[in-house]
């Protein structure tokens, strides 16, 4: 499937697909349709039947995807940033008192921002590990831990270095010294393989509109101690109504309202479709592309790439003599190249790679083409070229 | 930050009296040759040369005081000399209004 003509002109090369995927499989869309074209099924929530489960199906396709249960233990939200608000929230009213968190430098604001108001608002003291090299390893988490660490929220991957973080030590750790651990997957999720039977995480974090090929509003996560993090959203669950307190059972315990059905369709049929190619094949794709990517600039004079070896199909870099914003409108506008420029809502790394001013970020998914690749790699090259050649009025 | 376009691209007289008021950088080998504007504290704009869209964006700490001026630069273009004069005098008038905002004086309400 290629993505559609822009204007009728060349073809988009869309490079962003750390922020969300695009374009999404045929089968993804075929399902968000068909969810659509029929009424909405749940048991508890209507009468009807005939149509598909679709949040019961995908909580068993998560389950499955991910090797961890029970089913019900996934819960839908929006996003991965919902998901940090309602777990790391949750967590500290359920512990109702101040304690000790720990977070890493590599984080996304998903995580900063949460933990940072809970900081300024007087219930937790807020340590951040700094990484080494592109990664956070168990010993710095250690030498930060207190006696009153209650709390570890960290990225399973780097959104800017493309860094997969070896959590399973961390989470062995954590789980022996009875500390919870909240891993963000937002960019691993889908990536590669995450097996939660093997790392005892106490919440895994996820979202539908990245690499597991969904479509924006739907996310969730896995949480292996529900006990461990306070409701904090009431409403309707179709169970249990009689009642004016929340049900406790899972998963409706974190779920109020009615679901985002098309979103939860979109993402069953994702992982349908990672399933049926493979990750191994999807990672090999995005591997070969990224490498392609990095060995086309490497080289190149006035290039400088923050991540020459990333295990995530992202490339991180800077031309030159241009700010980021002007060379990110450049190769959108005058050769539909599609990237991330700025910030990539994680502020700290950023001061540690490139002083804070922000960086272009490059994004494969298992859509783009060789030919995109090198495409892309041309007309950052062209932009980097003709930075020398800049001409200022003052 | 906001994308216009405009009814014809902006013209190389044009670019010219923007460097009466800011910095402008051009790439001219590329594809597109392109342009950047930037006036501290104002506002930048970016765009090709011979393309009639073009992004322009305000600093959020002075939007309230420097959202029109995209459209006076447009305006006192055709206004020769006098249009300079008068848009300078503008600017100056914004610019106080800026350091107070930026260094408010006791006493003076802000």
């Amino acid at each position: 499937m290629q993505p559609a003509l822009q204007n009728g002109k060349s073809q988009l090369i869309y490079l962003n697909n750390a922020a969300t995927t695009w374009p999404k499989p045929t089968g993804v869309l075929r399902e968000v349709a068909q969810c659509l074209r029929q009424p909405l099924y749940e048991p508890g929530r209507t009468t009807g039947n005939g149509s598909t489960d679709y949040p019961s199906a995908a909580r068993q396709a998560l389950a499955d995807f991910f090797h961890a249960g029970p089913p019900e233990h996934f819960v839908f939200t929006q996003n991965a940033t919902d998901s940090l608000n309602l777990l790391i929230h949750g967590f500290a009213k359920k512990t109702g008192m101040p304690f000790h968190a720990i977070t890493t430098d590599l984080e996304h604001n998903s995580v900063l921002r949460p933990l940072t108001t809970l900081e300024q608002d007087g219930t937790i003291r807020l340590s951040v590990v700094p990484f080494t090299g592109t990664r956070v390893n168990l010993a710095a988490i250690k030498k930060a831990i207190c006696e009153d660490t209650r709390l570890v929220v960290m990225t399973h991957g780097s959104n800017v270095l493309g860094s997969v973080q070896d959590i399973r030590p961390i989470a062995e750790y954590l789980h022996a010294n009875d500390i919870f651990f909240i891993v963000d997957g937002a960019q691993t999720a889908g990536h590669i393989p995450v097996d939660l039977s093997d790392i005892p995480v106490g919440a895994f974090v996820f979202t539908g509109h990245k690499a597991l090929f969904g479509i924006p509003g739907i996310g969730g996560f896995f949480i292996s101690e529900p006990d461990a993090v306070a409701i904090t959203r009431q409403g309707g669950t179709g169970t249990d109504s009689r009642t004016l307190t929340h049900p406790f059972e899972m998963p409706m315990r974190f779920e109020a309202g009615t679901h985002n059905y098309p979103g939860i369709a979109s993402l069953y049929a994702g992982i349908q479709f990672i399933t049926s190619t493979g990750l191994d094949a999807i990672g090999k794709k995005n591997t070969d592309l990224t490498r392609s990517f990095i060995r086309e600039l490497k080289d190149i004079q006035g290039i400088t790439i923050y991540n020459e070896n990333p295990d995530l199909p992202v490339v991180s870099f800077d031309v030159d003599g241009i700010d980021n914003h002007d060379a990110g409108f450049i190769l959108a506008r005058a050769y539909n190249v599609i990237t991330r420029t700025g910030l990539h809502c994680a502020p700290l790394v950023h001061e540690r790679i490139d002083g804070g001013k922000g960086c272009i970020r490059a994004s494969f998914s298992y859509f783009n083409t060789r030919d995109e690749c090198r495409a892309a790699a041309e007309a950052v090259c062209e932009v980097a070229e003709s930075a020398d050649k800049e001409v200022s009025s003052d | 930050m906001k994308e216009y376009v405009l009814d014809e691209p902006l013209t190389e007289g044009f670019l010219k009296f923007l460097k009466l008021f800011g910095t402008v950088r051009f790439l001219l080998q590329l594809r597109k040759p392109y342009f950047s504007f930037e006036k501290e504290l104002f506002i930048s704009i970016k765009g090709f040369v011979g393309d009639s869209n073009v992004e322009v964006r305000y600093k959020k700490e002075f939007q309230d005081l420097v959202a029109d001026y995209f459209y006076l630069l447009l305006y006192y273009y055709g206004e020769g000399e006098r249009g300079i004069s008068t848009l300078k005098e503008y600017e100056d008038s914004i610019r106080e209004k800026m350091k107070i905002r930026l260094d408010p004086l006791p006493g003076n309400g802000t």
